[in-house]
């Protein structure tokens, strides 16, 4: 049964002259879970809000939009909001209210419904989630994860046809991003709930979706079942640059019939249409032989005396010229560890150095001057100014000696930009200070496959002049195309060090994609390009 | 947990009232003594026995208050020595002692009341009467923390990326003032997105309805029945003047026959409810331990 139909949609942004998105069209069965993917810019998030009439942004909309058969502009407000669930992508700022229960009931108490009801259907959704043990808390103590998965119980209350969620992981880890997918595709399959999910990262998404719409520059570039849609995207390296690695390795070997989507299904495509004479890669990065300028030795922290250590006798270095990738759960102290060197976190024990001289004999602000700078997880934290030109000339830099290019966006909000540009941008001003040693926390959070390579080759060419760049990370696939090598953090110290070939072929479990795809076939390799490179030297097996 | 800590909040909150406008409406030495000794009873009945300061400070505010009034009062007629030529009299010295007994009294019940009356509690209260203010504070308590965490991050992220200027007084205030602006455009960036949230959500397309996790058990209407009985009974004996006291010239209690007697049980009763139900909770455990 068909329960959304959209067709000939045009939105053009007051303001604007050229539409956002123009003539899309697509309908959607009840229980079909979509997969919306599209680069930065391409109307994703245009396109999902005028799904929902209360978040349709002011402009001119032309073309139908069809809940079930009346169209979505003539429901009334009260079934407006109850019949399609939306998700945004900030998870902080969705919560209105401070407890996890009043959260759950907030959307029933504006429909007003009566207590014995919102009564039985918050303890149903709390239960369903998991929220019990944790249903009478603040939700201030809650992880970003909790906070997700909350947002979304919040909006089941109130018992949706359709769920509508915009880039709903983009703030979370990979670890709570997969779980938040699982239950999403878990809601899909048991109560055939209707799913629109517009995402960057979409190794999880993908292979759980059975529909696939893929925009590009506010049109449809395809929209079918998943394989299929996928298939059509095969030239597109941009829209191709976030899809799940056994699909862009299909797609490198254009394999379009029968495009895997898994790893599974990957491993079952190679291991059976090609063969393994050629079965190993003898390419490995060879180690930075710099001096070390930045170096832990057995440090011990914990943020109160009260509470148990977080850096076990942590101890590594980082030389100058090299990309250093730091990879572990989360919790492990990972960013505990970068504060540390960002002299922000006091060890009580132990030893750090920079530059060969110990980080406490660096007095006041020294430390920051042509020496070590962080860039923050979240960018919106470095912004003071109302227009990028303005930030740009706070931090003393001008937009033509920068490595990247943020010319068209002077006059814009730094709130206003997308993840990517305001990442580029926080770079900007973080790089303004022209240290000698670059932090990252999570530089890849929240940033499409594009802004990631941008961010890569940044941090590559910074490693080639010298500078040394400690990158704190949950994202594998970009630790090993960036770093020259990869370390484990355990425990609050690092269990393993390598350069990224060994440190991914070591690992079985927390290693690339590509690498799980082809263990045991082929060894040494770690990228989608790698394993493509092997296939095709290999040649097709004759059937 | 009993009925002070876990009944429903609004009879608790009507009994607090209840009580502790009976302490401070009363005038006459045997209802001040029922009122102090039932707040100190109570206070030590819910939510722990307290620091030993909260009592001690009690303690010197009766006793400051019984020895200060007849320094400056000289009325009454029982003169019990003089101090530079200034007559210390007994009546003087009662009145303060019954005065301050009153004053302490209400100190205590308000203690107990904060004791059992949570945040989220008191929250509750407020909805009932207001579910528009109920949703306001909350809205409230869930932002602070979160603004609390943003400037902290703000402030960090400034400093370790370089952008915190230097470390001379003006360069620090201009960069907490730096923070300051930054926390104002974010707090306006970010309440777009809860608004959207809560438009999302249906909010104001028509009368809210108000949800708690408290429910109105039989127990709790009788507690209040109980406390609204007791809290007429003592306002009629006010009103007929039977609880009323003459300390000057000479000690006159007020003209009134039974009433004076209802008045007093009844707040006897009302003082001493949270005791006698503690101690009835109390028992009915132990017989059940003994039960199993």
């Amino acid at each position: 049964m068909e329960i959304l139909a959209v067709r000939d949609l045009s939105f053009t942004y007051a303001g604007n002259t050229e539409p956002t998105i123009e003539n899309v069209c697509f309908s959607l069965e009840k229980g079909d879970f979509v997969a919306v993917c599209g680069a930065t810019g391409s109307g994703k998030s245009t396109l999902l809000r005028c799904l929902k009439p209360e978040l349709r942004p002011t402009g001119e909309l032309s073309g139908d939009i069809l809940l079930g058969s009346e169209p979505v502009d003539s429901l009334d407000r009260r079934a407006g909001a109850s019949r399609i669930g939306y998700v945004m992508q900030r998870p902080e700022q969705q919560i209105v209210t401070d407890k996890v229960w009043h959260e759950l009931a907030f959307g029933l108490e504006n429909l007003g419904v009566k207590t014995d009801v919102i009564r039985r259907r918050v303890s149903e959704m709390a239960a369903y989630f998991g929220i019990e043990s944790w249903f009478d808390r603040s939700v201030s103590t809650l992880s970003g994860g909790q906070k997700q998965l909350l947002n979304l119980a919040s909006v089941m209350v109130m018992q949706p046809e359709v769920l509508i969620l915009d880039e709903p992981t983009a703030q979370l880890d990979p670890i709570a991003a997969s779980e938040f997918i699982a239950t999403v595709a878990k809601l899909n399959r048991e109560l055939g709930l209707t799913v629109i999910i517009a995402e960057h990262r979409l190794e999880d998404v993908v292979p759980a979706s059975c529909k696939l719409l893929a925009l590009r520059d506010g049109r449809v570039a395809a929209f079918g079942s998943t394989r299929q849609a996928a298939a059509e995207l095969f030239g597109d390296g941009l829209l191709l640059g976030g899809m799940p690695a056994a699909l862009r390795l299909g797609a490198a070997l254009g394999e379009k019939e029968n495009c895997p989507l898994t790893v599974s299904e990957g491993r079952r495509f190679i291991e059976n249409s090609f063969d393994n004479r050629i079965s190993s890669r003898e390419h490995c990065r060879e180690a930075v032989s710099g001096e070390k300028v930045l170096e832990f030795s057995d440090v011990f922290f914990r943020y109160e005396r009260a509470l148990p250590d977080v850096l076990r006798g942590l101890s590594f270095y980082a030389r100058a010229g090299e990309v250093f990738c730091i990879l572990g759960g989360n919790g492990s102290g990972k960013s505990t560890a970068l504060f540390a060197a960002a002299g922000v976190n006091r060890p009580y024990s132990g030893k750090i150095s920079v530059l060969g001289k110990n980080i406490r004999k660096y007095p006041g602000q020294s430390l920051y001057k042509n020496c070590v700078a962080l860039l923050p997880q979240d960018a919106q934290t470095l912004f003071l100014c109302n227009t990028v030109a303005e930030e740009l000339k706070d931090a003393g830099v001008t937009p033509e000696e920068l490595p990247f290019d943020l010319g068209g966006l002077l006059a814009r909000h730094p709130y206003d930009l997308s993840g990517g540009q305001q990442q580029l941008l926080a770079l900007a001003k973080v790089l303004a200070a022209k240290p000698k040693i670059l932090l990252a926390d999570e530089p890849t959070k929240g940033l499409d496959a594009e802004a990631k390579m941008i961010v890569g080759n940044i941090f590559r060419s910074l490693s080639r002049t010298g500078k040394a760049v400690v990158v704190v990370t949950h994202d594998i696939e970009f630790a090993a195309s960036v770093a020259d090598r990869c370390a484990m953090f355990f425990r609050g110290e690092i269990t393993s060090c390598d350069v990224p070939e060994r440190f991914f072929a070591d690992n079985s479990f927390y290693t690339t994609a590509a690498n799980r795809m082809t263990r045991g076939y082929y060894s040494g390799v770690v990228t989608v390009e790698d394993a493509a490179e092997l296939c095709r030297a290999n040649g097709r097996k004759r059937p | 947990m009993g009925f002070f800590e876990s009944g429903n909040p609004v009879c608790v909150f009507v009994y607090f009232m209840a009580v502790s406008l009976c302490a401070m409406f009363s005038v006459e030495p045997v209802t001040v003594a029922i009122s102090l000794l039932g707040a100190v009873v109570t206070r030590l009945c819910l939510g722990g026995r307290g620091h030993w300061r909260e009592h001690g400070f009690a303690l010197a505010l009766f006793l400051g208050g019984t020895v200060i009034n007849p320094v400056f009062n000289h009325n009454g007629t029982t003169v019990l020595f003089f101090v530079n030529d200034n007559p210390i009299t007994l009546e003087a010295l009662f009145y303060g002692a019954v005065s301050s007994g009153a004053i302490v009294a209400v100190i205590y019940w308000f203690r107990a009341f904060s004791a059992v009356m949570t945040g989220d509690r008191l929250l509750y209260v407020f909805g009932v009467f207001s579910p528009k203010l109920a949703l306001m504070l909350s809205m409230a308590l869930r932002y602070i923390p979160l603004f609390g965490e943003q400037a902290r991050k703000v402030d960090i992220a400034r400093k370790v990326s370089g952008a915190g200027g230097g470390d001379s007084l003006p360069d620090r205030i201009r960069s907490k003032l730096g923070v300051f602006w930054v926390m104002v455009t974010w707090t306006l960036e970010n309440g777009i997105v809860t608004a959207d949230s809560m438009e999302a959500r249906g909010y104001g397309c028509g009368r809210r309805s108000f949800f708690s996790l408290y429910r109105f058990r039989p127990w709790d209407g009788a507690a209040l029945g109980a406390s609204l009985l007791l809290f007429g009974l003592f306002c009629a004996a006010k009103a007929a003047a039977a609880l009323d006291f003459q300390f000057y010239p000479t000690f006159a209690f007020g003209e009134g026959g039974i009433m004076s007697g209802v008045g007093r049980g009844a707040y006897f009763l009302l003082a001493f409810m949270p005791a006698v139900i503690k101690a009835g909770e109390e028992i009915k455990w132990k017989f059940l331990r003994s039960g199993i």
